[in-house]
């Protein structure tokens, strides 16, 4: 990752990209290898033809991949990922940047959000589904349960530390307090956002593959327990590789949106 | 001394008006330190006062409480007949730390005070290529403050400052953090920009030579808890420009302006912390 951004910044840097990239390349491809050819080799030997191995996993893959069930079930768990993720958002950065810049708020909630923080997702979920039933409502308000925290931690500690300068000027200039809010608290945390919103994409996708398994609702989760569970290792596995997959993804999305929208971010300080 | 230094004639910059900022018996205390107390001063519409004093002696500090960003204890700031408790409007003040939001290319910047007073889309869109302009960064509207020296980005927050065409600039040390040339530039750059707009102006600087070039008046203060020790009138020809560091009159005003403060600043600097 920290190459990527070197080369991204500076064209000279881009040249400089080869070699090094070379030099960590082959170690990379070679520690692959080894673990892929362990695994084939350890289960050939000691395994039932059913568990999966790279090769049969491999061969599953186109497949899965044009298998309608399998698409369906992909989008959406993606699409309740994303719909819990933009509520998290939204609602998470509100009550973070009241927490970041208000001592009553923050002492008020400060214990609420910690604890719900440290809860593990799992635990909630009996009583969600009492609530919502088992239904895709529940899929939807763990992933938000599993996303909104991270969030609220991570935009109250950047709302907390807008640098005073930024808030002297704003008060110079007579800004009102929700344009001090919105205007310079607000794109002085983005750093501390982005990072929240990177560990709160990872939480949500847990959170819908745990909801999946646990009501049995149409999605990946529920693919890969169903298929783990006829026997069909390597398919579910396509699954787990997908879902690695988009956490690579989301990584990168992310990296893009920053560069893209964010040109001064990782130069200022 | 300070009241016949007020009810002097000023010679080209402020004959016979009356003050725009009248400062009467200040004092601050931070807890049980005192800042300063007992400031009084004015400036005119269109004159430049710049404070100099040892360092420590409050001189951002009383700044910040002329822009209303500090409360203040004792006495009373008044901007016309507005009393300063907050920021008024038609006040502006350039930082030493620049100030400038990362996230804003240059011409945003410049809108930022315009859009906080409520200025039109139209009269913004009118107005920020004006000061982009006149303060020299015009062909980089679209850059961010970190791809600008410090010298630019200075020029910037003038601009910003500028912008809302304030009738009082607060400039707060604005030139210490840039390298001396650049700091040579932008004060010629100020002393142009200002003869094209003059604005009451106060000036806090650590700079001798910076106080007597600009200022038409040089409040020098003293030691810890601070408080005016002397105003010296600087009568130097207008316009000011590069020719006056040359003048006679230039070298005396300066090594009189340094007797002064290095007298408080010698008291200032053997004492020790309590």
């Amino acid at each position: 990752m920290s190459e990527v951004t070197l080369a991204a910044t500076t064209p000279s840097a881009t040249a400089g990209k080869t070699p090094r990239k070379t030099g960590t390349f082959m170690p990379r491809l070679i520690v692959g290898a080894v673990l892929l050819i362990g695994w084939e080799v350890v289960v050939r030997l000691l395994a039932p033809p059913y568990v999966a191995k790279p090769s049969t996993v491999l061969m599953a893959i186109p497949g899965v991949l044009t298998d309608p069930a399998f698409q369906a079930a992909t989008g959406n768990t993606l699409a309740a990922v994303a719909e819990g993720l933009a509520v998290a958002l939204v609602i998470g950065t509100v009550i973070g940047l009241l927490m970041g810049r208000s001592p009553a708020f923050e002492s008020s909630f400060r214990h609420y959000v910690n604890g719900f923080y440290a809860m593990p997702m799992i635990v909630v979920l009996p009583l969600f589904s009492l609530w919502f039933g088992y239904s895709s409502g529940t899929r939807f308000a763990t992933i938000v349960f599993a996303a909104i925290f991270s969030i609220i931690i991570n935009v109250a500690d950047g709302a907390r530390s807008v640098p005073r300068d930024y808030l002297e000027v704003a008060r110079s200039f007579r800004s009102s307090r929700s344009s001090v809010l919105f205007g310079i608290v607000l794109p002085a945390s983005m750093p501390y956002l982005l990072a929240g919103f990177r560990l709160a994409a990872g939480r949500a996708l847990i959170g819908a593959v745990v909801a999946e398994f646990f009501l049995s609702i149409g999605g990946l989760g529920y693919y890969i327990l169903y298929n783990s569970r006829s026997y069909k290792h390597a398919e579910a596995f396509v699954g787990v590789l997908l879902l690695a997959g988009f956490g690579v993804g989301f990584e990168l999305l992310v990296f893009w949106v920053t560069k893209r929208f964010m040109p001064w971010y990782r130069r200022e300080r | 001394m300070t009241a016949s230094a007020a009810t002097i004639a000023q010679p080209t910059h402020d004959a016979g008006a009356e003050p725009l900022i009248r400062v009467h018996g200040l004092g601050k205390h931070y807890g049980a330190l005192e800042v300063f107390r007992n400031i009084d001063f004015d400036v005119g519409a269109r004159e430049i006062v710049a404070i100099v004093g040892p360092s420590g002696c409050g001189k951002t500090t009383l700044l910040r409480c002329i822009d209303g960003l500090l409360p203040h204890d004792v006495g009373e700031i008044l901007v016309g007949d507005q009393r300063v408790i907050d920021p008024i409007p038609g006040v502006a003040m350039v930082f030493q730390h620049f100030g400038l939001f990362p996230w804003k290319t240059v011409s945003e910047n410049v809108a930022y005070g315009l859009r906080m007073a409520g200025a039109s889309k139209a009269d913004i869109a009118r107005k920020v290529p004006i000061f982009v302009k006149m303060v020299g960064l015009a062909g980089f509207e679209n850059a961010f403050p970190y791809q600008m020296s410090g010298g630019m980005q200075q020029r910037c927050g003038l601009a910003r400052a500028l912008a809302v065409e304030p009738s009082v600039l607060l400039m707060d040390e604005p030139f210490a953090a840039v390298d001396a040339q650049t700091r040579e530039i932008l004060q010629f750059e100020l002393l142009r920009i200002w003869q094209e707009r003059p604005t009451a102006m106060i000036f806090v600087t650590h700079s001798i030579e910076e106080a007597v070039l600009l200022g038409h008046r040089v409040i020098v203060l003293k030691g810890r808890p601070s408080g005016v020790h002397e105003i010296i009138e600087i009568d130097l020809p207008e316009p000011r420009n590069r020719d006056t560091l040359r003048l006679a009159r230039f070298a005396e005003l300066r090594e009189r302006v340094w007797a002064t403060l290095m007298r408080e600043a010698r008291e200032a600097e053997f004492v020790l912390e309590r």
